[in-house]
């Protein structure tokens, strides 16, 4: 007993010397801006994690290549919140009172980034939100949080809207993980199918990253649907439209929440459902034919810096990398209140992602776009005045495709 | 809900509770027979999954060939593991075992961590797509059906080397009495060393077999740490069949209950089985009740 306890207060004392060095030598860089960064570097979404990531560096290479903010060069302080939201919640504190970053650009997902809203508030940082799409993030009435990216609610009405204009029969089965993110998005559907006529005849709520959905693809297909609506990450897509095809389930249209059905990985057959992502549906926010300034310069540094394609999600990233530097350029101060009252009058007319301009509630309203897989590649289908090419309907039964 | 999709459910049930089972037999091994609390046994399974995985894409052999290789490599680490860190804790209170075995989880998932990243990897044979039609309502996706021939050959494999061979009777007998075992001429130390080594290695294999219908991460052995703890107890702690039977039972009612209920109870019901199990059957279900 006597060695364990020597022994744990070696570590201990080792442990504190290592924190000390550590902040020491953070709080000593003068000649850089710093902008706290919280994402998931590591755990299941750090797919997604590293697309923020990529998307920040370009950013952060383009704006340091025009001078940085206030004559000073930017520096990104990352805080890997590990997928779990306690993390998130820890990197806050970490940022907040350790590197002392007057604004905040995070979390990845949903719910991780409504866990960090209080911490923010009660902290008096402003918060950039980029890819969660969990309306609550923006309904704690927080005057610190703003939002790059389309919600749940806009997702579930411009699903609701595509399926009209493409006179889908009336009946809808929800899927959606038990997370703050599958949860947002499957009652956002619920409420616009019911709203707009739709008949849900299935819900289901799904424990993530398990090996295992076929009996739940069972019960759906049991109810006989015309739509399926998932709210998924990537493995889960993945799985779910692998055993899709093993359960015959063929509804006439796969529809999504984006997410896993619109990273890059999804329809490629090493990372993702290959084939059998083929002609789902999903939401997006940007693609990089986008026809906004800036969207290909974006794909081609992306391409450049990754050697792939750039998802939604590292737009995102980007994008508000690029209003967070504006936001500061505008207070000319690295007051976190001043930066905050910026971000409240900002109205950027045209960056690569849009325009951004927050509302009330600190709401950026960003448009909502339906692609579709087509031969590997996402397509924009809807709305008309976007899109690429019509959208294949209904989609072919599992037995009548080629190639799996 | 017809009768097809029940004895559907049943069918893709057995097909992962094999699976569930192999995990189960090679903790019940290690903790239910040698009585080392091990909670690095879902990073075994883990490092068994990469393992398969990395020889896969070097070789592109079969994985159905490869998580032998997998296994063995297993073995080795398990036998390392018993006598650098866990001999010297002998006899010391299972308290030290728990952060030890704990540790031995963090390193192995933080080490796979650094050298693969978080990134998640799956692999891709042409099996994959192939469904065999049993009738006209029932199918089965030809991998799992591989995977469960081969984790039934390596469970009868598993119980035959604990009832039948020299290590598996001596095992049970330090299992009976640790003391009287070594005066019987019983190398304590390297009969714990081997089972420990196998327990490990049957988890490794169980990856190994998984590789090819899931994904694999560095933290996804992690649900399985815990699943195989209620497989060992459900079974009635000793008994490695029993710890088997329990893995097919908790694979099938996670399968029924998300048919009947919704996928996410079926985790809630595991553990509801297994806390009405301690409390009122706590020698397990398959136990037998100890005088």
């Amino acid at each position: 007993m006597r060695r364990l306890v020597r022994c744990f207060s070696v570590l201990l004392t080792g442990a504190l010397v290592l924190c000390g060095c550590k902040g020491g030598s953070q709080s000593e860089t003068g000649n850089t801006f710093k902008i706290g960064v919280i994402t998931s570097l590591t755990g299941p979404a750090a797919a997604f994690g590293q697309a923020h990531k990529n998307g920040y560096t370009v950013a952060l290479n383009d704006l340091n290549a025009k001078g940085g903010v206030m004559g000073k060069k930017i520096e990104l302080v990352y805080y890997d919140d590990q997928s779990r939201p306690d993390q998130a919640v820890q990197g806050v504190s970490k940022l907040v009172d350790q590197d002392h970053v007057p604004i905040i650009l995070g979390a990845y997902s949903s719910e991780n980034t409504r866990a960090i809203v209080p911490a923010v508030t009660q902290k008096q940082v402003p918060l950039l939100m980029p890819t969660a799409t969990a309306d609550n993030v923006v309904e704690t009435g927080s005057p610190w949080a703003f939002r790059i990216c389309a919600g749940s609610g806009a997702y579930a009405t411009t699903t609701i809207e595509f399926l009209k204009a493409m006179n889908a029969p009336k009946s809808v089965a929800i899927v959606y993980e038990n997370t703050n993110f599958g949860q947002a998005n499957g009652q956002a559907m619920d409420k616009a199918a019911k709203a707009n006529g739709f008949d849900v005849v299935d819900t289901e709520v799904y424990q993530a990253s398990s090996p295992d959905y076929k009996s739940l693809l069972q019960r759906v297909k049991a109810k006989n649907p015309a739509v399926i609506y998932f709210a998924s990450y990537l493995l889960d897509a993945s799985t779910l439209m692998r055993q899709a095809a093993q359960v015959n389930l063929n509804p006439e249209f796969y529809t999504s929440a984006g997410t896993g059905f619109a990273a890059a990985e999804f329809p490629t057959k090493d990372k993702g459902a290959g084939p059998y992502a083929e002609y789902t549906f999903s939401v997006s926010q940007w693609l990089p034919t986008a026809q906004w300034k800036g969207s290909k310069e974006f794909d081609e540094a992306f391409l450049k810096l990754t050697g792939a394609h750039p998802a939604y999600h590292a737009m995102e990233a980007y994008a508000s990398l690029l209003t967070a530097v504006a936001a500061i350029n505008k207070a000319n101060s690295a007051q976190p209140a001043a930066i905050r009252d910026a971000l409240k009058a900002i109205d950027l007319p045209d960056t690569p992602f849009g325009p951004v301009k927050f509302d009330d509630r600190g709401q950026n309203h960003h448009p909502v776009l339906i692609t579709q897989i087509l031969e590997g590649q996402y397509k924009v289908v809807y709305p008309a005045d976007a899109a690429e090419t019509k959208p294949v309907i209904p989609t072919p039964p599992w037995n009548k495709r080629q190639g799996l | 809900m017809d009768l097809y999709a029940a004895l559907q459910a049943v069918i893709n049930g057995v097909l992962t509770g094999a699976l569930y089972a192999l995990v189960g037999m090679g903790l019940a091994l290690i903790f239910g027979v040698m009585r080392i609390v091990n909670f690095a046994h879902g990073a075994f399974m883990m490092l068994g999954m990469y393992a398969t995985y990395v020889l896969f894409t070097h070789t592109n052999i079969s994985p159905y060939l490869l998580f032998m290789v997998a296994g063995i490599l297993l073995f080795a680490l398990g036998y390392l593991i018993y006598f650098g860190l866990l001999r010297p804790i002998h006899g010391q209170s299972d308290f030290m075992q728990i952060l030890l075995t704990l540790g031995i989880g963090l390193i192995c998932t933080d080490g796979v961590l650094l050298i693969f990243g978080a990134d998640y990897h799956q692999i891709n044979i042409p099996l994959l797509g192939k469904n065999i039609h049993l009738g006209e309502h029932i199918v089965v996706n030809a991998p799992w059906v591989v995977s469960f021939v081969i984790a039934v050959a390596v469970a009868l494999g598993l119980y035959l080397f604990v009832m039948r061979t020299m290590i598996g009777r001596a095992a049970r007998a330090i299992a009976q009495n640790r003391y009287a075992a070594p005066l019987m001429g019983i190398n304590v130390f390297r009969v714990q060393a081997i089972s420990f080594a196998v327990g490990i290695a049957a988890a490794g294999i169980a990856g190994g077999l998984l590789l090819p219908v899931f994904y694999i991460y560095p933290q996804v052995g992690d649900q399985f740490t815990l699943k195989a703890f209620v497989m060992v107890v459900l079974g009635g702690m000793e008994s490695i069949v029993g710890a088997a039977l329990a893995g097919l039972v908790l694979g099938v009612v996670e399968s029924l209950t998300s048919l009947y209920w919704g996928n996410e109870w079926a985790l809630a019901v595991d553990f509801v089985i297994f806390l009405l199990v301690l409390s009122l059957k706590p020698s397990g279900i398959f136990g037998r009740q100890k005088a």
